[in-house]
């Protein structure tokens, strides 16, 4: 369903991400994992268009991303989260999922009662959400206020309200523990019962084995392997891209 | 046939003084457009160290300038310490608008720091404007009985001290940036502000020297352009800080080599407007030309902070 | 009585002003071309009564509207730039409009007499009020109709999905385009609707004073119209319209017996104010009826209150 072909993004002189591509089928939780710097978020930051590619395309079920604006993006259903939380904290919780009501359908609305109808933020869809992400006693608080898990579960919340067909998530787990972890494994499930396909970018490699479909690793901007958890577990160039420095320099030179 | 020769001659004629007229006004315009390159490069220095839009600046080389002007009426001082006084006046103004607008405002809100330098413009033109009655007073300058020929073209003495003097205020500060352990830590804030902070650089000092180094740049910029006039008026802060903050537009905001060309293409392009389309309509075009460079090249010349806040 | 009315005629116009760059903070854009589009309204819909005899209604719709074209368009360019450089491109906007009106010179014979813009002189004789008799009442009843209807307007646009959207894009650029908000839009969209408001003010103000001139449309005015909202803080319109009641009349009218002192002390405060209290006067975030008028629900405000109980 999303394709990445042979896609590239280059600063200056550095490959971020050389020549990736992907395929991740539908209804499926698929992880992207790597070291420090290996180009995980930035192939996120390409898919949802805040970085214009160096070389290669992004496509969904044959749409291709890549042409479109930023905004566009998210009506044909691509919807992200942060590494770091970017809530609109002056608003309250539940106007947080209002304003992010711009998907492919919701667009279809009249322009007025989409724009300048009072009281969006107790439609139907908000309140499951709310439900959903189990914050509706927080509904009317600002979303500055809230505790960091919340936070977390809000914005995850604030990606679905465009009813996406597919969900980014850029290291949902940092700063959790490992209770929080099991948490967030069953939330991410529910997120894929609902439809929705889910992009798992983390470290925590708990999280992402136990969880995921399938997995690729990236390395340096380049995918250094794919398949399902036991097979990239037993995989040895990722290993040692994770484990042995002088293993992998070794591997470098000879190659 | 002899008339029609006379007035291909006359329409040459005319030609050639004009082309003269446009190299008059673009030299003058050159040599006095290093001002709006000092005011320039005082805009991006604060943005670099602080990331910050300092409005204040333009009024505070004004009141630098008055400074200057005030030891000339009471001691009848001699032009090069009245020149000094502006510039050190401006400096200690610079920090008073450090402490006052940007110390204490919080970072997250860039607004307040914002609009407390437009306070703090307001207030101090209005002080300016009390102490000297709004009257414009005569201003010293230097050599404005000397002129240098080259053949057609005049150049103006006191135009010609007011371009030393600026390139010498840049040497200094290039000296100071490139060459000095205070340049260092200047540079390393503007680059990476938190981890010249992990290193033990002091940023509130770094920051507070800054606006003290733009601000005497600023009251040499501000001495220039009074002794260029020959009067200095409180009308001319208006001037210093719309040029300035064009000159960084063009330049690119956080480059210095960008407010140095940014400040002789708008000194010259301005004089070659009053030119050609006299004093009431000059600023309009030399503001089109802004937006020219907004629209096509949003970053600057040299910018490569374009839409970075 | 007169004053008192006139300095409500006063507060109308600048409430207008202030609404103006209310609307375009909302949206994270410090704008310094309000003045400007100030200008283009007043000397828009002084044109329509002066020299063409129009009703001062569809006069100043006009003036709206025009400058919510200039506005627009200006807009697109300006907004392709951020943050600072848009504070710096819209107050080269701002005084290139009013050395345009210091160029203009465009006059119509009316009645045996000149009217019109002329350049440096201005334009006089904006007499729409005095020539068909309104009385002073009627006129502040007239400006303070349309002021309420803005600031209904507002009110409501503060309540609808658009004023989030608005105060959702001033919070945080990338995670609004993230959810799909279109910015270019949404900016052009705020910059339009305060051209609208700032051209009715402006027209509304030029039939106040029936002369006007290009210097009162200079930076000073710019900065009022931007220290209004921010002083009294962006959470809701009414922090506006205190700040407004506020500067216009206790520091400038209230304080008349100190003269010119008032600039120096309007510029002292704002310095004050922006250390003290950075986010204005009612804070940035919009406060809910309820808050401002009767049980608190926020849980800051209960903790307050058990604090005070123990």
């Amino acid at each position: 369903m999303l394709t990445l072909e042979n896609l590239s993004k280059h600063f200056g002189g550095v490959r971020a991400v050389d020549d990736v591509s992907l395929t991740i089928s539908e209804g499926e939780i698929f992880g992207l994992i790597g070291p420090n710097g290996s180009g995980k978020s930035t192939i996120i930051n390409l898919i949802t268009g805040l970085y214009v590619p160096t070389a290669g395309k992004v496509t969904l079920d044959g749409w291709d991303l890549t042409a479109m604006a930023q905004h566009e993006r998210t009506s044909v259903g691509v919807a992200r989260t942060f590494q770091n939380i970017r809530l609109f904290g002056n608003l309250s919780v539940a106007q947080n999922l209002w304003v992010a009501q711009n998907g492919h359908e919701q667009r279809r609305a009249h322009f007025l009662s989409r724009w300048f109808k009072a009281g969006g933020e107790h439609a139907p869809d908000v309140e499951e959400l709310l439900r959903f992400s189990q914050l509706h006693s927080k509904r009317d608080v600002q979303a500055s206020a809230l505790s960091f898990g919340e936070m977390r579960r809000l914005e995850m919340a604030r990606a679905l309200a465009s009813n996406p067909r597919v969900l980014l998530l850029d290291e949902p787990a940092a700063g959790a523990s490992l209770e929080d972890g099991q948490l967030l494994a069953e939330r991410i499930r529910a997120v894929r019962d609902r439809g929705v396909t889910v992009l798992l970018i983390e470290h925590m490699m708990e999280l992402v084995m136990g969880i995921t479909d399938r997995i690729a690793v990236l390395n340096f901007g380049r995918k250094i392997a794919e398949g399902s958890p036991t097979e990239v577990q037993a995989n040895e160039d990722v290993r040692a891209a994770y484990l042995g420095s002088s293993h992998k320099k070794e591997k470098l030179i000879h190659a | 046939m002899a008339d029609a020769s006379g007035a291909n001659e006359a329409t040459a004629k005319m030609d050639y003084f004009f082309i003269i007229d446009f190299v008059q006004s673009l030299v003058d315009g050159l040599l006095f457009g290093t001002t709006y390159a000092l005011i320039g490069i005082g805009f991006t220095l604060i943005f670099g160290v602080m990331r910050k839009l300092n409005l204040a600046y333009g009024a505070a080389a004004l009141a630098g300038t008055y400074i200057g002007l005030a030891a000339f009426l009471a001691f009848d001082a001699p032009p090069p310490v009245v020149f000094l006084a502006s510039a050190l006046g401006s400096g200690l103004i610079g920090l008073v608008v450090y402490y006052c607008c940007f110390r204490f405002t919080p970072t997250s809100y860039p607004m307040a720091s914002l609009l407390a330098s437009v306070g703090m413009l307001l207030f101090i033109d209005e002080v300016v404007i009390h102490l000297s009655h709004g009257m414009p007073f005569p201003y010293p300058s230097v050599f404005s009985d000397a002129t240098l020929e080259l053949g057609d073209i005049w150049i103006r003495g006191d135009l010609l001290f007011v371009f030393g003097m600026c390139v010498v205020a840049m040497a200094v500060l290039f000296w100071l940036l490139y060459r000095t352990p205070l340049g260092l830590a200047t540079r390393a804030v503007s680059q990476q502000p938190r981890a010249a902070q992990l290193c033990g650089i002091d940023s509130t000092r770094v920051n507070a020297l800054t606006f003290v180094i733009a601000g005497i740049l600023g009251g040499v910029a501000g001495a220039m352009t009074a002794a260029a006039v020959g009067v200095l008026s409180p009308i001319i802060a208006m001037g210093l800080t719309v040029k300035g903050l064009i000159v960084v537009v063009i330049g690119g905001l956080g480059s210095i080599p960008g407010a140095i060309i940014g400040g002789l293409l708008v000194g010259a392009a301005e004089n070659v407007f009053l030119l050609l389309r006299g004093v009431t309509e000059r600023d309009i075009y030399v503001m089109l030309l802004l937006f020219l460079f907004l629209t096509l090249r949003p970053g600057g010349l040299f910018g490569s902070t374009a839409g970075r806040d | 009585m007169d004053f008192y009315f006139g300095l409500l005629q006063i507060f109308g116009v600048h409430t207008l002003l202030g609404l103006s760059a209310y609307v375009v903070l909302l949206t994270g854009q410090v704008s310094m071309a309000q003045a400007g589009f100030y200008a283009i309204g007043a000397y828009a819909a002084g044109a329509c009564t002066a020299m063409f005899g129009m009703h001062i209604l569809p006069a100043v719709l006009i003036a709206g509207l025009l400058t919510a074209v200039v506005a627009c368009v200006v807009g697109f360019p300006a907004l392709r730039v951020k943050g600072l450089m848009l504070v710096v491109a819209t107050l080269a906007f701002g005084e290139m409009v009013r050395l345009f009106f210091f160029n203009l010179t465009w006059q119509v014979e009316r009645g045996g007499e000149m009217v019109g813009p002329n350049g440096a002189e201005g334009f006089r004789s904006i007499r729409y009020f005095p020539e068909n008799g309104w009385e002073i009442w009627q006129v502040t009843g007239f400006i303070w109709i349309i002021v309420a209807v803005i600031m209904v307007a507002l009110w409501w646009v503060d309540r609808t999905r658009a004023g989030a959207v608005l105060r959702a894009v001033g919070h945080d650029e990338t995670a609004a385009q993230s959810i799909g908000l279109n910015l270019t839009a949404v900016k052009v969209g705020a910059m339009t609707a305060g051209g609208f408001i700032a051209g009715i003010g402006g027209g509304i103000y030029a039939h106040t004073v029936t002369h006007i001139e290009h210097g009162v449309f200079g930076v000073l005015l710019a900065t009022f119209a931007i220290a209004y909202p921010i002083l009294g803080g962006l959470g809701s319109i009414f922090g506006t319209l205190i700040a407004v009641l506020f500067i216009q009349g206790f520091l400038i009218e209230g304080l008349r017996f100190m003269g010119d002192w008032r600039s120096l002390l309007f510029g002292a405060l704002i310095v004050l104010a922006m250390n003290l209290r950075p986010t204005g006067l009612l804070g940035e975030h919009a406060p809910r009826l309820s808050q401002l008028f009767g049980r608190k629900t926020n849980d800051h405000d209960k903790s307050l209150e058990l604090k005070e109980a123990e």
